[in-house]
């Protein structure tokens, strides 16, 4: 039987739990378009209690346990959760930072551009946002001893690489994209939301906006 | 005379005073500033009767006649509500009709002629309206509103045109083939004007119209889907904010009906050896071995042997501080908070210790360290401690237990 390195490399990627997108493995992605190969993918990880499934917002693929009855799959599953869970802080601290920084209304999503030099540039003329990065420092995901804002800005970017969200492109290496593991944060994050009750922000709720 | 005398005068003042009238016009609702440059603006424009105001201290504002015009010139009232333009327009010319068909019927050449130009006239405006209205239309998409800065008014105003591209499309649709051909009958004049030039221009209009509001309603779920992101980054700041150390938790879930999103597979490596087996890989393996042999040999044989320069002995009662095991330290606070310490209800889940401390330890060493130590304790110390342990059976060997993770408690004696 004839080999196929796109199909390996693609299960090996969903098997490892990465997060296939078109901005991380875009070869990849692009195997995954057509419906026959999905079936093909989605047979082979079925017979190992696994499954592909898509982000809510479809822009991006990952592997689950079909059956989630085996006690084995439910520790893993609560396992991957708290990882994710301890960093949650973190990661949205990290989110609101970028945001303040690019005066975006929204938080950052697959395919976003971040680049390093403007974000430094506007972190070292606020001493409030060089204070937020301090903080996000102080978090156990971009734990560093750095004190100057542009190695600290470093590691905090060079941590969401290596755990997926973001990409550098280009030869500068300081320009990153961002991949679509934020939407599959912002599913758990929304899962989070519902099962703890959590509100959402929204004008009203902000004391200074209510005594004016 | 004097009449046209002073119409022309006030023609005269409005193109002396055309930047300022039309900067009040479109930017600053139609009113004039009461201030020391306005001075001459407003006399002139008072005489001439084209501002009014109540009172001696407030800003003058355009006369309704002049505020018209400005519409009218601006084409800025025409292209936000091109629907209601267009409609009257409409209205005019099945007004026109009825004139043309007396007027053909009583053989009234020259008022014929007349109607012929009006309604040529109205039908033009109409097919400009209908193209100016769906060119607006595109404007606002390229924009994608990023003009407005707040997300709520953004998606309000995205509601808006939404709204007003809705009523336009009726408007079109209420234009139907039957009725025009109808309302054309047998004139060859009314039939190329209804039946060839207007519903080209419809058609074209609508064609646009569609995919604007197509358009703009993907707008709106991209907005909206931003404004819910935005939301929940906030949500979860002020939450983290106001609940210091938080942490979600899944531990109370029975994940019988996993969520989706929470359904994420651990790591599973694919480790494969090489067929030392199959005759058809020995070239490869055999080029394999060699490398590593070569490189086996280098570490061992030719590296130079470091050489001793002095030799230091000890200086009597000198000690080296040992470094302290991240572990050990981390069980020793454990215990330390179970027996002294104030934690809710004194007991502790070993695997979220570990996780919270952020150690890269895998569980079972650490369960098995955690126990070994806990054990190590003085009888005292540990008569303190209840541990539970959590456990599932082997599926094949049923009295062989696997102990996935440990609760510690402090005992209720130790506790009153």
């Amino acid at each position: 039987m004839q080999t196929n390195p796109l199909f390996e490399r693609t299960v090996s990627a969903l098997l490892a739990g990465e997060i296939i997108c078109e901005y991380s493995h875009d070869e990849l992605y692009n195997y995954l378009l057509t419906q026959p190969v999905q079936q093909k993918v989605s047979d082979f990880l079925q017979q190992m209690n696994r499954t592909l499934r898509q982000t809510s917002s479809h822009d991006a693929w990952l592997c689950s346990y079909q059956d989630l009855s085996r006690p084995d799959a439910k520790d893993a599953v609560r396992q991957q959760f708290r990882e994710v869970a301890n960093h949650m802080e973190a990661l949205v601290q990290f989110l609101r930072l970028v945001m303040v920084v690019e005066a975006a209304q929204r938080p950052i999503s697959a395919g976003e551009h971040l680049r390093e030099g403007k974000m430094l540039e506007r972190i070292s003329t606020a001493p409030s946002l060089e204070a937020k990065l301090r903080s996000l420092c102080e978090k156990d995901l971009f734990r560093t001893k750095r004190s100057d804002s542009a190695g600290q800005l470093r590691v905090v970017l060079e941590n969401l690489t290596k755990a997926g969200y973001l990409k550098p492109i280009g030869t500068s290496g300081s320009v990153f994209l961002a991949t679509a593991k934020w939407s599959w944060l912002y599913d758990v994050m929304t899962f989070i939301q519902t099962h703890e009750g959590i509100r959402e922000d929204s004008a009203e709720d902000d004391p200074q906006l209510r005594i004016v | 005379m004097a009449r046209t005398h002073d119409a022309q005068s006030t023609l005269r003042a409005l193109a002396t005073y055309g930047d300022v009238i039309l900067e009040a016009h479109l930017n600053r609702g139609n009113r004039i500033a009461l201030n020391d440059d306005n001075v001459g603006v407003l006399e002139t424009l008072e005489h001439h009767r084209l501002v009014w105001r109540l009172g001696d201290t407030e800003d003058l504002q355009l006369k309704n006649v002049l505020v018209r015009l400005l519409d009218h010139i601006t084409e800025s009232e025409r292209r936000r509500f091109a629907s209601a333009q267009v409609d009257r327009l409409w209205s005019d010319l099945n007004r026109l009709f009825v004139d043309y068909r007396e007027a053909k019927k009583r053989a009234a050449l020259t008022d014929k002629s007349r109607i012929e130009s009006e309604i040529k006239e109205c039908l033009s405006e109409i097919i400009e309206d209908i193209r100016n209205a769906t060119d607006t239309f595109s404007s606002y998409i390229s924009s994608g509103f990023s003009y407005i800065t707040d997300m709520d008014l953004r998606i309000r105003k995205n509601h808006e045109v939404i709204e007003r591209a809705g009523q336009l499309n009726s408007l079109f649709e209420s234009f139907n083939t039957q009725d025009l051909a109808d309302q054309a009958g047998n004139d060859p004049f009314l039939k190329r004007l209804l039946l060839k030039y207007l519903p080209a221009a419809l058609e074209q209009g609508q064609k646009n119209l569609s995919y604007a509001l197509n358009q703009l309603r993907l707008t709106l779920v991209r907005l909206r889907e931003d404004q819910r992101l935005s939301k929940l980054v906030g949500g979860f700041e002020s939450y983290f904010a106001n609940n210091r150390g938080y942490i979600p938790s899944i531990d109370d879930l029975d994940l019988g009906h996993c969520p989706a999103p929470l359904n994420n597979v651990a790591p599973f490596a694919i480790v494969a050896r090489g067929d030392i087996y199959d005759p058809a890989d020995d070239e490869d393996l055999v080029a394999l071995a060699q490398t590593a042999r070569t490189l086996a040999a280098d570490q061992q044989g030719t590296e130079p042997a470091a050489t001793l320069q002095i030799v230091e002995f000890d200086v009597v009662g000198a000690s080296d501080p040992e470094e302290e095991d991240p572990v050990d330290e981390l069980i020793e606070q454990l215990v330390q908070f179970v027996v002294d310490g104030d934690i809710g209800d004194g007991e502790i889940d070993a695997l979220e210790a570990l996780s919270a401390s952020g150690l890269a330890l895998d569980s079972a060493t650490w369960l098995s360290t955690l126990e070994a130590q806990i054990d190590s304790l003085a009888p005292n110390d540990q008569s303190q401690i209840t541990v539970e342990y959590k456990s599932q059976l082997d599926p094949l060997y049923k009295d062989n237990l696997y102990i996935t993770g440990m609760t510690l408690r402090r005992s209720n004696e130790s506790r009153i």
